[in-house]
């Protein structure tokens, strides 16, 4: 269990050490003093690695099991929901310019209500149809905000 | 005190449009705080676009009753199913489900409703006494006294986020790194763009906000979908006898200042005016035993002191702009993008947005007693519709979210990004309001560290030269010596046991 608990701690250290390293990478500043650029964003990277390294030896000398939240979201049918939610924003995201606002918000928020409210058809269809012309009216006719 | 800009911005929310903006973001901020784990934070994040196309002021007017209504929204989901919507709302499930269980949800909604009326009420009137004082002391701030200020309220939210400091800190840590993304305003030098033009003005803070608290909030939701929801909307009249006033007048009467005063010190916020506000009445009862059993003095007063601190937040927030809560940090960041800069010039140069501001609040208020005296069964219904078909339309409304924010669809990537990133932090207990503070005070806070070496001309010392300054110092000391103190402390206390 401890190398599980030692995951999160480091990829902190992992984050923070490219940081540091892409910070010192940085280009100079051509007017005044060339380092300026770099001094914040240094100490950002020192004190985030330094909480990381405290971060991951607390995690090390811990003795307790993982969390319930963690035991939760690794329970296969939770792992589905997420990864197939992200699966379809992502695919939303592509589609998102192309197919337009409508379509594509019908088709997203449809493919959702079907994962998560299973078998109930006639809800699901009224929900997402419903929904996405009434926020494509109220965002583009009443508030003037452009939508694809 | 400016008597003329209260009476012009009584005028400026007085007029019919913005009566409506204040009915119309009462109600919809009740509904979205309603749902379970959405607070006000979520609500005004995902609520900004609809602001678009609206003068500043009534925009403003807009979010701040989103605002409230949300606060009273998490109300009524925690009396009713127990579940808050954020932080400040937690302590409201201690005594206000219990009285629901017991078949009185309408003594406590009408509670919760006067409780927050008053503690909101008082506020207003707290702010209209400090805020000018305040705002011409903020004048004597120079570049290093606010770079010293906002180092103490990150300090102090993480110090105060009652979870793991070390969490706090790396929360605060990725905030900050993400602030630093973009081209430096100063050397006009590319930083962490990876040559992609469209970071070239850093991420958008609004998305990564609406990615960590709407869209992590949705997929956190997930973990609990199948869990049965145990419903008690039954519920009588909602009005309280005069037993109950007698029993919770005095404990409102105390956590309004509480609230207030909590409210104003960054970091603290509705939470912690809650508790503290809770376990004062706990420690002052004849009948200490009676609380956590539907005793309605411990709904009263975390009631009124979380309203209480909601409007003593702005106190910080207009006169300084320093955000003390993740909530008001949102707040920050939706009054930034309608162009408007709170600091001590505010008060200056667009006083009419302060006074509207507070009216707003103030009537704002007094129009979610009413509806939540007079009409709390049309919300309840809310409540009625499954999370299943509420969650995904709320997944909608944060891209539609990100997506006005700048038109480009690379804001959906970062939206998913910090979506993920808000689970993970969910599951692993890591604090959100520090990043999501830092997200936004970053940037300042390093032009301000700049502008002060510049004028220093390199030396440290300017931390240290003026009153003002080491009173920060000292603060930031103690805020970071607090927890060490309090686990030290605690430890001691359980070997004694």
């Amino acid at each position: 269990m401890t190398i599980a608990r030692l995951i999160v701690p480091s990829i902190c250290i992992l984050i923070g050490v490219v940081y540091l390293l892409m910070t010192i990478s940085l280009p100079d500043a051509r007017l005044g003093d060339a380092d300026a650029p770099k001094y914040f964003p240094m100490m950002v990277a020192i004190f985030f690695i330094v909480m990381s390294i405290v971060y991951f030896i607390k995690e090390y000398l811990a003795h307790y099991d993982v969390s319930e939240d963690i035991k939760k979201v690794f329970k296969k049918d939770t792992l589905i929901l997420i990864i197939a939610t992200l699966v379809f924003s992502l695919i939303y995201t592509l589609i998102f310019e192309r197919l337009g606002y409508l379509i594509s918000t019908i088709l997203f928020l449809g493919a959702l209500l079907f994962l998560i409210n299973k078998n109930k058809w006639i809800t699901n269809i009224l929900v997402s149809v419903l929904f996405s012309i009434g926020t494509w009216y109220v965002f583009t006719q009443l508030l003037a905000v452009s939508l694809p | 005190m400016d008597f003329q800009g209260l009476l012009e911005g009584f005028l400026t929310v007085m007029r019919p449009e913005n009566i409506l903006y204040v009915v119309f973001g009462g109600f919809l901020g009740t509904i979205v705080g309603m749902l379970p784990g959405l607070g006000p934070a979520t609500a005004i994040a995902v609520l900004i676009p609809i602001t678009f196309g609206m003068d500043p002021i009534s925009a403003l007017i807009l979010m701040a009753t989103i605002y409230y209504g949300a606060m009273y929204g998490g109300s009524l989901s925690s009396i009713l199913i127990n579940t808050p919507g954020d932080g400040s709302a937690v302590a409201a499930t201690f005594d206000g489900y219990q009285m629901a269980k017991q078949g009185r949800a309408g003594q406590a909604i009408a509670i919760t409703a006067i409780g927050s009326l008053i503690g909101g009420a008082f506020a207003v009137f707290g702010f209209i006494l400090l805020a000018e004082p305040l705002a011409s002391f903020a004048l004597q701030f120079g570049p290093a006294e606010y770079f010293l200020l906002m180092l103490f309220t990150l300090s102090a939210v993480v110090s105060l986020s009652m979870g793991n400091i070390i969490k706090g800190f790396i929360s605060m840590g990725i905030g900050l790194i993400i602030s630093t993304v973009g081209i430096d305003l100063q050397s006009g030098v590319d930083r962490f763009t990876f040559d992609n033009v469209l970071l070239s003005d850093g991420i958008d803070f609004l998305v990564v906000i609406i990615g960590i608290y709407a869209v992590g909030e949705i997929l956190y939701n997930y973990l609990t979908i199948n869990n049965p929801i145990d419903q008690k909307t039954k519920y009588g009249k909602v009005w309280i006898s005069k037993q109950d006033w007698n029993d919770s007048k005095w404990a409102m009467f105390r956590a309004s200042p509480i609230g207030f005063l909590i409210g104003i010190l960054p970091g603290a916020g509705g939470s912690i005016a809650s508790l503290m506000s809770y376990t004062t009445e706990k420690q002052l009862s004849k009948n200490p035993e009676k609380f956590g059993k539907g005793a309605i003095e411990g709904l009263a007063a975390p009631e009124t002191a979380n309203n209480s601190a909601a409007v003593g937040a702005f106190v910080p927030l207009l006169t300084m702009g320093i955000p003390g809560s993740g909530t008001t940090a949102v707040m920050l960041g939706a009054l930034i993008m309608l162009g408007v800069k709170p600091g001590p010039l505010l008060f200056e140069n667009d006083p009419n947005v302060v006074w509207s501001l507070i009216n707003a609040l103030f009537f704002g208020n007094i129009f979610l007693f009413l509806i939540n005296i007079f009409m709390v069964g049309v919300f309840v219904k809310v409540l009625d519709i499954p999370a299943r078909v509420l969650l995904p339309i709320i997944l909608i409304l944060a891209f539609i979210g990100a997506y006005t924010m700048n038109y480009v669809i690379v804001d959906f990537y970062i939206l998913l990004i910090f979506g993920i990133v808000g689970l993970i932090m969910k599951v692993l207990d890591f604090p959100i309001a520090p990043l999501i503070l830092a997200v936004i005070v970053g940037s300042e806070m390093e032009q301000n560290f700049r502008k002060s070496i510049v004028a220093s001309k390199g030396s440290m010392d300017i931390f240290f030269s003026s009153p003002i300054a080491i009173t920060l110092v000292c603060l930031i000391v103690l805020s970071l010596a607090y927890p060490i103190y309090m686990s030290y402390r605690q430890k001691k206390r359980l070997k004694s046991q």
